[in-house]
């Protein structure tokens, strides 16, 4: 084989595996999904509550793992173990709540206060009847939204 | 009095039912993470969106999460893991359902920590296996706290890996919970 030849496939080798490896680490390292500035379906906790504990296959396809924001009222402010602050919006049940676990705390929020908050909804996880624990649906990586 | 009867049945009952009451201990936001070490990276997410009841009278113990609640380090691994490995669309939940031994030798009235054995059923990916753990009931203040640490086998479980990866990804993951209860 002539030695240009011969160059030439090393370099179309050498550019495709430059290549590959320069997609493979963009698709390694690509960043989470911008909830912050993402368009949302709006909603409200007691809707959006009352939609997951039906469970109905439309409900599903419109909220789970979908960004959602959701206006609602606050019922409590706490931190979990990561220290991130976990907001609960009042719904129409009692002990149950669309719990959101903020991304980004919010200053001086506090219960009783009206708020709209953006974050993927993962879904609603029942409690225990029987011992009268009620579920909620939960929103992850939350935002204060306008 | 008939009626006598039924008032003194109705006292029994409340009395009954909020002493039930006083017994039981939940969290809606316990922490449950993963660890795997693997050759080309170690493998950790956190779920901190896990609920968990807690019955001091009888000792059981239940735990519920949603698996794509699991935030991973890198969007990739998470895309993975409810894509091929957990498929959370298919298996959305995770659930133990079991008792801790002994539970009346805890004095729940004194700090302290105390090393307890939970028994039940865990449910990943759709398949269930009974298990038995050791873990710690820590009481500090009133309030109560448990904490597990323990290993599971991925084939167990019907979770495949990839045969590309096989030989980079660990068998076992590690899993640790931490929950922090109020009364109910």
């Amino acid at each position: 084989m002539d030695r240009k030849v011969k160059r030439y496939i090393l370099l179309s080798f050498i550019i495709i595996i430059t290549m590959a490896s320069l997609i493979g680490y963009q698709i390694w390292n690509k960043p989470h999904q911008d909830i912050k500035n993402a368009v949302a379906a709006k909603t409200n906790a007691v809707a959006l509550y009352n939609s997951l504990t039906n469970d109905s296959a439309n409900t599903k396809v419109l909220f789970i793992n979908k960004i959602v924001a959701v206006w609602g009222e606050v019922k409590q402010v706490s931190k979990n173990q990561q220290n991130q602050q976990v907001i609960l919006l009042k719904t129409n049940v009692r002990d149950g709540s669309v719990n959101c676990t903020m991304e980004e705390n919010i200053k001086n929020i506090k219960a009783g206060d009206r708020v709209l908050l953006k974050g993927i909804c993962i879904g609603y996880i029942g409690g225990d009847s029987d011992l009268q624990v009620a579920g909620d649906v939960f929103l992850i990586r939350c935002y204060r939204s306008t | 009095m008939p009626i006598r009867k039924i008032i003194l049945f109705l006292v029994i009952l409340m009395a009954a039912n909020s002493q039930t009451k006083g017994q039981i201990y939940f969290t809606k936001n316990g922490s449950i993470s993963f660890f795997s070490k693997t050759i080309l990276q170690n493998i950790q997410a956190d779920n901190n969106e896990v609920i968990s009841i807690l019955n001091l009278q009888t000792g059981s113990l239940q735990f519920s999460l949603l698996n794509a609640a699991f935030h991973f380090p890198k969007a990739k691994m998470e895309e993975d893991f409810n894509e091929d490995y957990i498929e959370s669309n298919k298996y959305p939940r995770s659930t133990f359902k079991g008792s801790i031994a002994n539970i009346n030798k805890i004095d729940f009235s004194k700090d302290g920590t105390w090393q307890v054995n939970a028994t039940g059923d865990l449910m990943i990916h759709g398949v269930t296996k009974n298990i038995t753990t050791s873990g710690k009931i820590i009481i500090n203040n009133g309030k109560i706290s448990a904490t597990s640490s323990f290993k599971i086998l991925l084939e167990d479980y019907h979770i495949k890996i990839p045969s590309i990866v096989s030989n980079k990804i660990s068998e076992n993951i590690e899993i640790t919970i931490n929950c922090n209860y109020e009364k109910k």
